[in-house]
């Protein structure tokens, strides 16, 4: 299954549109997409608007493959679960976003393990094509690297 | 109580999705201390059994006028669970919260930037600066003297 998802808070069209239309060009596939508030509701594949963080954890279980915008709740949760994952991000210039920082987003994860960048659509078939042929993700752990934690925790401590 | 009194009580403030799920990321960091938390979604309790949750409205720079809804709900919250520290990965409900919480309660406040703002603060953090007692980012090259501090990222 490819997991398509464009975070919960503002829609991202293009990504579902594009998604839908090469779906029916992977027939050994199966696809599921969270499009949240779009306008463009999926026809070759079944959608949910916003699934519960439980739904969204198995959905990303089940996936071979993330398809999503380079939002941070979709790449970390892909890492964390070992999966790879291919961004497109939003761009500011076609009301996608606030400001245009996925696209620096997507620059710098594009040297993470497991994150795959596509800048436009028309690099996304390509994009995905590379992963499914050689899926490789990323193995984090949970948590934040401990340098983070034990500064917080040191001056929660401290108060 | 579920910690001794000594230690500060926690509010832990996040919107939906990537700001959520940065700040699990940091939970080992409010281990042991009376914790609470406030997030957009009702569903985000699942992930906390056994912590307070509560659920506030998802205000954006989009639909400002929330702030009528979000801010009485943040004041009760915060008279509830009259907290030592508050920490928010953002965005703006963890903004009201920080300011209301210097404001009522003179609580200490940590703000953490997003991971994704990696060229520059988020709108939401340039405005946390007033309110944060620590003004954090998650990446060294915008951390300095004058600008917000380096403690390191979730990643």
């Amino acid at each position: 299954m490819i997991f398509v998802t464009i975070g919960s808070l503002l829609p991202f069209d293009r990504l579902v549109r594009v998604m839908d239309d090469l779906a029916p060009s992977f027939p050994q596939e199966q696809f599921f997409a969270q499009i949240a508030e779009g306008k463009y509701e999926p026809r070759n594949m079944p959608f949910a608007r916003m699934l519960s963080r439980r739904e969204f954890a198995e959905k990303i279980d089940q996936a071979k493959l993330i398809v999503a915008h380079a939002g941070m709740g979709s790449v970390i949760s892909a890492m964390q679960q070992k999966k790879p994952i291919v961004i497109l991000p939003r761009k500011y210039e076609q009301g996608e976003h606030t400001t245009d920082h996925q696209m620096a987003t997507a620059r710098w994860l594009h040297a993470k393990p497991g994150v795959y960048v596509a800048m436009e659509d028309a690099d996304l078939r390509t994009t995905i094509d590379a992963v499914l042929a050689a899926p490789s993700a990323a193995a984090i752990p949970p948590t934040a690297p401990s340098e983070f934690i034990d500064k917080l925790r040191a001056y929660i401590s401290d108060l | 109580m579920e910690a001794p009194e000594t230690k500060p009580r926690l509010l832990i403030v996040a919107s939906g999705g990537g700001h959520w799920v940065q700040m699990g990321r940091l939970r080992p960091a409010f281990e042991g201390f009376d914790t609470a938390y406030v997030s957009v979604h009702q569903d985000y309790a699942d992930e906390l059994p056994g912590r307070r949750y509560y659920t506030v409205a998802d205000m954006t720079r989009f639909n400002f006028q929330k702030i009528f809804v979000l801010a009485p709900q943040l004041i009760r919250i915060l008279l509830i669970e009259r907290p030592k520290v508050v920490i928010t990965t953002g965005a703006a409900p963890g903004l009201v919260a920080i300011a209301l919480a210097k404001i009522l309660l003179g609580a200490k406040t940590i703000w953490i930037d997003s991971i994704a703002n990696c060229e520059r603060m988020s709108s939401s953090g340039m405005q946390a600066r007033r309110f944060a007692d620590q003004w954090l980012t998650q990446w060294p090259e915008l951390s300095g003297a004058d600008g917000p501090k380096y403690w390191g990222a979730v990643l």
